[in-house]
């Protein structure tokens, strides 16, 4: 009876940790960044969600309509105007500064706009649930799985079967020959980066579903996303949902046995596995063949 | 360093002073002084840094205490007066600002700082120089660990007693309806953990089972595992030893899962503003140990409400209520006593301290030895939209209601 349940549970965080993850492994695969403020931004599209709530009454869905063109627009520009200007033999380094600076930013100025003063959208289906073979599966959760479903794919479609997807790929498997081929790789670099921005809009509103929101709480978030994408290889989008599944499941399901705190560190140690015994990742192929 | 030495030179002329002011009031009956003089009370808060937003709260309650004396012809005929210093929220500034206030600023009375971290390194001042030290803010047993004789703690009750009342309540039921089984999840933090474990502690003993004791870091996201648990055991009680995300995220994890406990009990999160509006419409029945109330029946609370709210034009909360309270505590020794000056008055405010009981805006307070205060907290109910007191029955303002509705 736990067990069913806490499969069903581990299904369901699996689907939100593959969502809140794409993001952040994309950018990798198509700059080398590291990319620290992506939580920070599923965060501010959380708040937004809240907001336009609390302020407007809107359902927080439909608050995407807003915040997925609006951080498509910020991605692109934060790639053009600042990211595109380090140095391209310490950018992955870089980044994290720069990133690390952005998430502050943001931190900070969901303080000063919203303070620090825990939030929560009040849904009337916040605690409803759907009974199945006795397990229940919770709503919002469902919801926020099947968003997860949804955007991913649509962004393997969008990377397969499209003119766009293609050139994105060529950019990451080779930037030189890409451009050899008539790519303009800077552009589609941009583009690829507001994607992945995209995606914690949609992230960002799937968790404001079910969870308490606050200023610095991305800094809960970020550990286990790095570990996500590490596991699933670094630039596979596949592959993090793969690996987000396998470790949302693992927790959910070594809680049981091991209580809260242990079984948050199953993040961790896969992360060292992975580093230690297969530093490309257990989902991904070689980087230059991902996708 | 000029300045070091002219600091030490005036803190030995200060204990040189003490010590000539002991041996005056030694002679004398200690009761002759002039009636013109202000009563000085030193205090240094943290209004900036860390702590700023709490210790701006606690100033705002001396002050309004000041008030309220000063506007009943103050204490033993003397109007008081606060020396307020900042400490900048740092355990290293708290001390020299004590030791300014006591040595070279010669005040007649201190009190204390906000948190823990604080109220220890100043305590230790305090007891140096054999001054009464009444703090509004220290709850952690360290506290009371440190072997102080001249501490008061001016609050119901240390974090492991919070939940008394209503232990007291769960066990005195007819063995019929008593819960027989219940589940505990606790933020790992000392004050979170330590409500929690206080009621645990009281209802094993009790014979109420214990079926899930779940710990989870402050950094947990996802409570919907902690919550599997729970409803899994089907516990008739449950605690939450909660701050406010983690607790309310715990229960709307645990109504998702269709769990509906007879007795649902959580610390610091349904008496915080916001808890309702998070929650919506399934609050009823949730309980939560609270230290001040501004509903409380008790005398001088209506009127420090009245006034504080004329002073500073909002609703006075725990912060404001502490610093109140502390300085009710002290001018009741005072008043007491007879006197109010350094030397060996202050022994005798902790003597008396010691054996008596104090009203106050959060109910009357008594001290163990350690300074530990022997109440315990008042618990509150959420019944219709809004929270009340239920418990102890003397300060009631609803009905305990039990088994809790569903949620």
């Amino acid at each position: 009876m736990l067990v069913l349940q806490s499969i069903v549970l581990g299904l369901l965080l699996g689907g939100l940790y593959a969502l809140l993850a794409a993001g952040l492994t994309l950018y990798f695969g198509i700059m080398r960044v590291v990319m620290i403020a992506h939580s920070a931004f599923l965060i501010l599209a959380a708040y937004l969600a809240w907001w336009m709530h609390d302020r407007f009454g809107l359902d927080p869905l439909l608050s995407m309509v807003v915040t997925v063109p609006l951080f498509f627009a910020a991605g692109v520009a934060l790639q053009r105007l600042l990211l595109t200007r380090l140095r391209p033999a310490t950018l992955t380094m870089m980044s994290v500064l720069l990133t690390f600076a952005i998430a502050l930013g943001v931190e900070g100025l969901l303080g000063y706009a919203f303070t620090g003063t825990q939030r929560r959208i009040q849904l009337g289906y916040g605690s409803a649930s759907l009974e199945l073979f006795g397990a229940r599966i919770a709503v919002v959760k469902l919801i926020a799985f099947v968003l997860a479903a949804v955007a991913l794919t649509s962004l393997y479609v969008l990377m397969k079967r499209t003119r766009f997807g293609w050139a994105l790929r060529a950019t990451i498997q080779h930037r030189d020959a890409a451009r050899l081929l008539g790519i303009d790789t800077e552009r589609v670099a941009g583009y690829g980066f507001g994607i992945g921005l995209a995606t914690a809009a949609i992230g960002g509103t799937a968790l404001s579903l079910d969870t308490t929101i606050y200023p610095s709480l991305h800094w809960h978030w970020i550990g286990p996303l790095m570990a996500i994408i590490v596991v699933g290889g670094l630039g596979s989008v596949p592959g993090a949902a793969a690996a987000a599944m396998v470790l949302g499941m693992a927790q959910s399901l070594l809680q049981i046995p091991m209580g809260t705190t242990w079984a948050q560190t199953v993040f961790y140690v896969a992360l060292f596995a992975t580093l230690a015994f297969r530093p490309q990742g257990f989902f991904g192929g070689r980087l230059a063949q991902r996708f | 360093m000029p300045i070091n030495h002219f600091r030490s030179t005036a803190a030995a002329l200060g204990s040189a002073t003490i010590l000539a002011l002991t041996g005056c009031s030694g002679d004398g009956s200690g009761g002759g002084e002039n009636t013109s003089d202000p009563i000085v009370v030193g205090i240094s808060l943290p209004l900036t840094g860390d702590f700023s937003e709490p210790g701006k709260g606690v100033q705002e309650g001396y002050e309004a205490w000041a008030k309220v004396v000063n506007d009943k012809g103050g204490l033993l005929g003397r109007q008081v007066e606060l020396k307020i210093l900042d400490d900048q929220s740092n355990a290293d500034r708290v001390v020299a600002d004590y030791e300014q206030l006591i040595g070279k600023d010669q005040v007649d009375l201190v009190v204390g700082p906000f948190s823990t971290r604080l109220v220890v390194p100043s305590a230790r001042v305090a007891e140096e120089y054999d001054m009464l030290f009444v703090e509004p803010a220290g709850a952690a047993k360290e506290v009371f660990e440190q072997g102080f004789k001249n501490l008061f703690y001016a609050a119901p009750a240390v974090a492991n007693d919070h939940y008394n009342h209503l232990a007291e309540h769960i066990l005195a039921l007819p063995p019929d309806q008593r819960p027989k089984t219940a589940a505990y999840a606790a933020m790992d933090d000392p004050f979170a953990q330590g409500t929690a474990y206080g009621l645990k502690e009281k209802l094993e003993a009790g014979g109420v089972k214990t079926v899930v004791n779940e710990v989870y870091p402050p950094n947990t996201t996802d409570f919907s595992g902690i919550a599997a648990k729970v409803a899994a055991a089907k516990a008739d009680v449950l605690v939450g030893g909660s701050q406010y995300q983690d607790g309310v995220n715990l229960i709307v994890a645990l109504q998702q899962l269709g769990y509906q406990p007879k007795l649902a009990a959580f610390s610091t999160a349904p008496t915080n503003p916001e808890f309702a509006k998070a929650i919506g419409n399934k609050t009823e029945g949730i309980l939560s140990p609270t230290g001040y109330s501004q509903d409380a029946p008790y005398e001088s609370n209506k009127e420090f409400v009245e006034k504080f709210k004329a002073q500073f034009g909002k609703e006075p909360e725990e912060d404001q209520a502490n610093g109140y309270t502390t300085g009710q505590v002290v001018a009741a020794a005072v008043t007491a006593v007879g006197c109010a000056e350094q030397g060996e008055c202050q022994k005798k405010l902790v003597d008396w301290l010691h054996s008596n009981k104090v009203d106050t805006v959060v109910g009357p307070l008594s001290w163990d030895a350690t300074g530990k205060p022997q109440g315990a907290h008042m618990i509150q109910q959420w019944v219709g939209n809004d929270i009340k007191i239920v418990l102890p029955s003397d300060v009631k303002e609803a009905e305990f209601v039990y088994p809790k509705p569903a949620w």
